[in-house]
């Protein structure tokens, strides 16, 4: 973090568009990379869970999160179309130019979780910013217990990132838990919420050093934290991303607190304790 | 620190050396009726500077901190882009500036220069502003009906973070250097050593000015305690919320406020500029999301943030002030008569209906 004394905090670098992927419905995956080599190098320095500022020049900038792994070699956004700078970004062709600032916020802090069990509970395009954790984790597998990953979608072709589930659902020492609202020809697995999952036979989620990393829509995330204090996790052992609209991304507009948090820079991870005390409702 | 006495017909003469050495000076004119206003000093309107006036409702933040800024300029030419920050680094001096309105712009430092990051824009603007303060002494025309500085610990005179400080002795000022650079000031043939029969006058001065003031709110520690606590009733802010109209004025002219937004607007074909503007809370745009969820969807959701932002202990704690430096100009401006000083009031009095200390029993 600390940017020194010089440096502009709202200045964005160009970057260039490598390719596209539609991953769902409205979702698409952005595989960039800044033009210059060196600002390549510095941003690849992000964390798991921090994000970065997306800027369509004539339309504005917005809040992406990063769901790679540092060590991934491609740098990549997964965007959902919902408003003028989404809708722009996904206006753009390989071989377009945009621009992006960051990484920022606090992220996810991994070595805090090593030696324990990782539950990853994820709804629909929640599985974005848990990705890049999920990835992390995989790569420094004996650092951690047990590794779980509930991922729920309203049908079977809004499951997000599909190869890298099938490759979860392969790897060993990995367990992948996959439900959808409704079940389409050719499905076979869980119909149901994600919290279903946590009761199926033959599914058992420690509490004891858990943590829970839990995002999705609103709805299911509250859902997802009562099954969870139900089974006896506690708050801070739940951690979570916000999503607030956001202007900077350095705590500078004001446009992200939350109570007495600026998510951008207290943020986006929280657990589960910081945020029912933040001192307004999220 | 080290003072100097002057004479009154010599005060402009301090106007006369910041611009000899290059500072656009900027300084409190009279306009029509209650209208103030800070502007540039000329040749030709020199001599029309007050000195006693009402504060200007359009605060000298805006020095630092102007309504428009622009961030960067933006060309598309043949597939690429090219982002070209522009600065401004003007060498100013504020004469003037009032002590609550020089709280404000040292809160705005912390903020913008503190924490994490700093904000390159307000640190070219800030380097090189020398600030000249002026005591309020003048019962009717300094202090207006809603200034409560002696609450808010800011005024009437400044104690630091002025380079020079001027206070209206009558037939003579005295001038207080904050820093070496106003120090300097004092080579000028214009000051001399004062007495203590100076000191003294001050001193008698202060006091007398310090009963004058007719806005004040002793409760402000008792509002921080309930808005930090969070036991500030929804009934208490829905009753402050129902008196907002949602202008937006009471933030616009505050001189701690730091909200903006940020903007991209077409300058020409292929050519764009980013600006940042002054935004407020109080507008229900400020914290919609794309998509159009909104987190705080109710007007008095909107004014608890106001306040909680302003006075909560996490945040005075951060930025070792709160965000209100008692200027008054929220409860000069607002429609609905929930400025700062009677929201403070109005939450004091509810805090005294429900009594928390008399919950004992055996
Ligand atoms: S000035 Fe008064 S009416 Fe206007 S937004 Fe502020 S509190 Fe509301
Ligand atoms: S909140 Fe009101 S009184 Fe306090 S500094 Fe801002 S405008 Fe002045
Ligand atoms: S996004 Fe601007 S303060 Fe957080």
């Amino acid at each position: 973090m600390n940017a020194s004394a010089t440096e502009n905090i709202y200045l964005p670098k160009t970057a260039v568009l490598d390719r596209i992927v539609t991953e769902i419905p409205d979702v698409k995956t952005f595989y960039w990379r800044f033009d210059d080599a060196a600002e390549q190098q510095a941003f690849k320095r992000f964390r798991p869970g921090q994000f970065a500022q997306v800027s369509l020049f004539g339309v504005g900038e917005f809040p992406a999160s990063l769901p790679p792994s540092p060590t991934e070699k491609e740098t990549f956004f997964t965007i959902r179309q919902v408003g003028s700078c989404t809708a722009a970004l996904h206006q753009l062709k390989a071989g377009d130019r945009f621009a992006v600032r960051g990484p920022y916020g606090n992220g996810f802090p991994m070595e805090e979780y090593y030696g324990k069990n990782l539950v990853f509970v994820a709804g629909g395009i929640g599985l974005i910013p848990l990705r890049s954790c999920i990835v992390d984790a995989l790569e420094h597998r004996d650092k951690y217990q047990r590794i779980q990953i509930f991922h729920g979608a309203k049908t079977p072709g809004e499951l997000m990132y599909v190869s890298k589930l099938h490759e979860w659902e392969l790897t060993p020492g990995v367990e992948c838990h996959l439900t959808v609202d409704r079940a389409a020809a050719g499905w076979s697995g869980n119909v149901g919420v994600v919290g279903s999952l946590f009761a199926k036979p033959g599914v058992h989620v420690p509490v004891e050093n858990t943590i829970a990393f839990v995002c999705g829509p609103p709805i299911m995330f509250r859902f997802v934290i009562k099954d969870l204090l139900a089974m006896g996790f506690q708050p801070r052992q739940i951690v979570s991303t916000l999503e607030r609209y956001m202007k900077c991304g350095v705590g500078k507009c004001g446009h992200c607190c939350i109570g007495v948090a600026y998510v951008c820079v207290d943020g986006p991870v929280f657990t589960y304790e910081q945020i029912a005390n933040l001192g307004e409702d999220i | 620190m080290k003072a100097r006495i002057l004479n009154r017909a010599d005060v402009l003469k301090i106007v006369d050396q910041l611009r000899q050495q290059d500072y656009e000076v900027i300084a409190p004119f009279h306009g029509w009726g209650r209208d103030t206003f800070f502007d540039t000093v000329t040749d030709e309107n020199r001599e029309r500077i007050e000195l006693h006036l009402p504060n200007p409702y359009y605060p000298p933040k805006r020095f630092v901190l102007p309504h428009i800024e622009r961030l960067l300029k933006v060309r598309r030419a043949n597939g690429g882009i090219q982002i070209e920050p522009t600065y401004e680094e003007p060498k100013r001096a504020i004469f003037g500036i009032r002590s609550c309105d020089l709280a404000g712009i040292y809160h705005l430092d912390r903020f913008y220069l503190g924490r994490d990051f700093r904000d390159i824009y307000y640190e070219k603007r800030r380097r090189n502003l020398f600030l000249v303060n002026l005591v309020c002494t003048d019962p009717d025309r300094d202090i207006s009906d809603e200034c409560f500085c002696v609450c808010a610990d800011t005024g009437p005179a400044a104690r630091d973070h002025f380079d020079l400080q001027l206070m209206d002795l009558g037939n003579e000022f005295m001038a207080v250097a904050g820093t070496p650079a106003g120090e300097a000031l004092f080579a000028s043939p214009i000051f001399r050593k004062g007495g203590v029969e100076h000191i003294q006058k001050r001193h008698t001065i202060l006091t007398e000015v310090r009963k004058r003031f007719k806005t004040t709110t002793s409760w402000f520690a008792t509002t921080i305690r309930c808005v930090s606590q969070g036991s500030v009733s929804e009934r208490t802010w829905e009753e402050i919320g129902n008196r907002c109209l949602e202008c937006g004025g009471c933030t616009y002219v505050c001189p701690a406020c730091t909200c903006f937004t940020v903007s991209d607007r077409p300058v020409a074909a292929n050519e764009m500029e980013r600006v940042r503007i002054w935004d407020s809370c109080a507008l229900s745009g400020f914290t919609r999301m794309a998509g159009g969820f909104n987190p705080r969807r109710t007007v008095h959701d909107r004014r608890n943030r106001r306040f909680f932002r302003k006075l909560a202990h996490y945040f005075i704690q951060r930025e070792l002030s709160m965000a209100c430096v008692g200027c008054g100009r929220c409860a000069d401006v607002c429609h609905g008569d929930i400025g700062m000083p009677s929201v403070v009031e109005m939450i004091r009095r509810a805090s005294t209906e429900v009594d928390k200390h008399e919950r004992v029993g055996y």
